[in-house]
């Protein structure tokens, strides 16, 4: 049984850096005006003005304390996610393989509740940094995609197959979530939401240093990883046919997948299907190009989610709607889309 | 492929299906009085007996006969409905993996519930259930109808369908939530899918509508046997079979709809429930069907005495449970296909 194939209309090679290049000042784009928009509009250039030191002292508070930090989250998160997405689509052969779908969200999920169930006191206070909350996310994540991949065994060749034993594994750790979200503080359960949807609302600077620390090293690799990948239309034999060590840089990918997704949602949540997608238009955009193609697929998703929590502060303002939900409403008419492409495998 | 291929049932002897049917019957009966007796405070049988049948107004009896017994009722009936939707979806889409839960209804019955109080503002359980019922009608003839117009997808494909459709839902769901403050606490309480803090009246308005969809599943007995084998089979057998796929569908949206409206989406009891059956009394529906309502409802009212107690004092949500329990079977159901 062959894997689905990642066969998308391929652009002349020569163009793709001019696309991403301008994928990335359409993100920059939207930062801005991420940043602008709210309860008051402030125009794109005192948004700059801002971002570059100077500005009105009112102006200042609103962009740095209120509104860039949700939107940098976003940004950072999605790309996150995003990134993984691409890292598994292209490892697994599978189009419909997304870190969502897979398990490795809601592995990354538990891991931070019961980070905060076990090491919070009486009182509900952290008794160790909050720096080491992205470990209990990774571990979580990595035990989760390594669960799927052990029992799918034999059977992760067939993407359908694959798919349903991370969405089993995917809802024993849901339910294992709400289990011990219900031992835990009071003050995790009040942001449940953030774990269960997905939401940038709560996010301050301290939380996104740490975000961005964990995730300079783990670009670096990826991208030092990319080189390794196996060419979409290779299979494995083939692969190992030309030199390259599957199983190392498979173990690789995994791991640096699962550390993606969990730095996103142990600050962000559980942000459903831009694992999916970016990939897939970075993809279209792009081709099958390796280095760009990541590039392209982290800018998208950054772009992704920074619009819908850009969506969901416009559009149901006052009331705060996790970006999470706008995303998977997006996000599940596509996957069936693909699903229900006909030259797809079958089971 | 043989039936029981398709099913993974073992060729054994089993015990007369009558006898078995009495001893979960039994079973059942067992459970309700541990569900009764019980829980944060456990009561004795004679305080149980008390209760009903010389009601001292002590703080043993009004618990007992007030927060227990309507538990003790709608755990029950929730388990058989959907164990019965859940045999009958397995037999209809010829897929082991299918159930309420993988197919999407509970998420469509969920969403119905949730859109008609706070958009339609809907109060009465009758008017809600009815909605629960309609919205897992409209999901199932959608995912279905998705199928089939996909040039007919693999039973494996259709429960991908059917997941996406239920996070779909489920995303739409907290959106509308989240906007409606107002109503949130009610709602989330009710999502988590649990038996505890219902009234006697869900008791009354959900049991007519499971007593009519079980017994529209029942008089499908025969026709549903031959819809196992395959369609041509069926055909030859003179099955009528687009009125019994739709009085199927039927029977599984009052079920599913019901179920759903008294208790909330409770996880993977119509996936499990069918395959215990199954081994228990074979492929006969009427064996079948009767078995997977008693196994239902003895598993549902386990499940819940369980949530009382795992994380205690605390209450865990009993689907909660039942997705921990289900999502198991789920992977194993999914290791057994590979050997």
């Amino acid at each position: 049984m062959s894997a689905p194939a990642l066969a998308l209309d391929v652009p002349a090679n020569r163009g793709r850096w001019a696309v991403v290049a301008i994928i990335a000042a359409l993100f920059v784009l939207l930062l801005l005006s991420g940043v602008g928009f709210g309860s008051t509009w402030i125009g794109l250039d005192h948004v700059a003005g801002v971002l570059l030191g100077g500005g009105e002292k009112m102006d200042r508070l609103v962009v740095l304390t209120l509104r860039l930090p949700r939107v940098v989250a976003a940004a950072l998160a999605g790309g996150a996610i995003a990134l993984a997405g691409y890292l598994l689509q292209r490892i697994t052969r599978n189009e419909l393989a997304s870190p969502g779908v897979l398990g490795v969200v809601d592995g990354a999920a538990l891991g931070v509740v019961l980070f905060l169930a076990i090491f919070s006191n009486e009182s509900n206070a952290l008794v160790i940094p909050v720096t080491w909350q992205p470990l209990a996310a990774g571990l979580g994540a990595l035990l989760a995609i390594t669960l799927v991949l052990t029992l799918a065994g034999r059977q992760a060749t067939s993407a359908v197959r694959l798919l349903l034993f991370g969405i089993a594994v995917a809802a024993v750790a849901k339910a294992l979530t709400t289990i011990f979200m219900l031992i835990g503080p009071i003050y995790q359960a009040s942001q449940a939401t953030r774990w269960l949807a997905g939401a940038v609302d709560t996010i301050n600077w301290g939380e996104i240093q740490i975000m961005a620390t964990v995730l300079g090293p783990l670009v670096l690799l990826t991208g030092l990883l990319a080189r390794h990948l196996p060419p979409a239309d290779l299979d494995d034999v083939s692969a190992r046919g030309i030199g390259l060590n599957v199983p190392l840089y498979r173990v690789l990918v995994f791991v640096a997948a699962a550390a993606l997704t969990a730095i996103a949602v142990s600050f962000v949540g559980g942000v459903g299907f831009i694992g999916l997608i970016a990939p897939h238009l970075a993809r279209l955009l792009v081709g099958r190009a390796r280095l760009a193609g990541m590039l392209a697929a982290a800018l998208l998703g950054g772009m992704m989610l920074m619009g819908a929590d850009l969506l969901v502060r416009v559009a149901f303002a006052p009331i705060e709607v996790p970006a999470g939900t706008v995303t998977a409403i997006v996000g599940a008419p596509y996957f069936l889309f693909l699903l229900m492409r006909k030259d797809q495998a079958n089971g | 492929m043989s039936l029981a291929a398709t099913f993974d049932v073992p060729q054994l002897t089993r015990p007369a299906p009558g006898r078995v049917l009495a001893w979960l019957v039994a079973g059942v009966l067992l459970a309700m009085l541990g569900s009764l007796s019980l829980g944060y405070r456990i009561y004795g049988l004679g305080q149980v007996w008390t209760a009903f049948f010389a009601p001292d107004g002590s703080e043993a009896a009004t618990v007992i006969a007030g927060l227990r017994l309507p538990r003790a009722l709608i755990a029950p009936l929730t388990g058989a409905a959907l164990g019965v939707a859940g045999t009958v979806v397995q037999t209809l889409s010829r897929n082991r993996i299918a159930s309420p839960d993988t197919l999407g209804l509970n998420g469509g019955a969920a969403l119905a519930v949730v859109l008609a109080s706070t958009v339609f503002g809907v109060q009465s359980l009758t008017g809600l259930s009815l909605a629960a019922a309609l919205g897992a009608l409209i999901t199932s003839l959608v995912v279905f109808g998705v199928a089939a117009s996909a040039g007919g997808l693999s039973p494996l494909k259709i429960v991908l369908v059917g997941v996406t459709f239920a996070s779909l839902s489920h995303a739409v769901v907290e959106v509308v939530l989240t906007s409606n403050e107002a109503q949130l606490q009610q709602l989330l309480f009710w999502l988590s899918g649990a038996f505890v803090d219902r009234p006697m009246s869900h008791v009354t308005t959900g049991f007519p509508v499971i007593a009519l969809g079980a017994m529209v599943a029942f008089a499908l007995s025969r026709p549903l046997d031959a819809l196992q084998a395959d369609d041509a089979t069926a055909q030859s057998l003179g099955v009528p079979l687009p009125l019994v796929r739709g009085l199927a569908f039927l029977a599984v949206a009052l079920l599913t709809g019901a179920a759903v409206s008294m208790a909330g989406p409770v996880a993977f009891v119509g996936l499990v429930v069918p395959h215990a059956a199954r081994h228990l009394v074979g492929l006969r529906h009427v064996w079948q069907l009767p078995a997977s309502a008693l196994v239902g409802a003895l598993y549902a009212l386990l499940a819940d005495i369980v949530a009382r107690f795992v994380i205690f004092p605390v209450e865990a949500p009993v689907g909660a449970v039942t997705a921990v329990v289900g999502a198991f079977v789920l992977l194993v159901l999914l290791r057994r296909r590979a050997a």
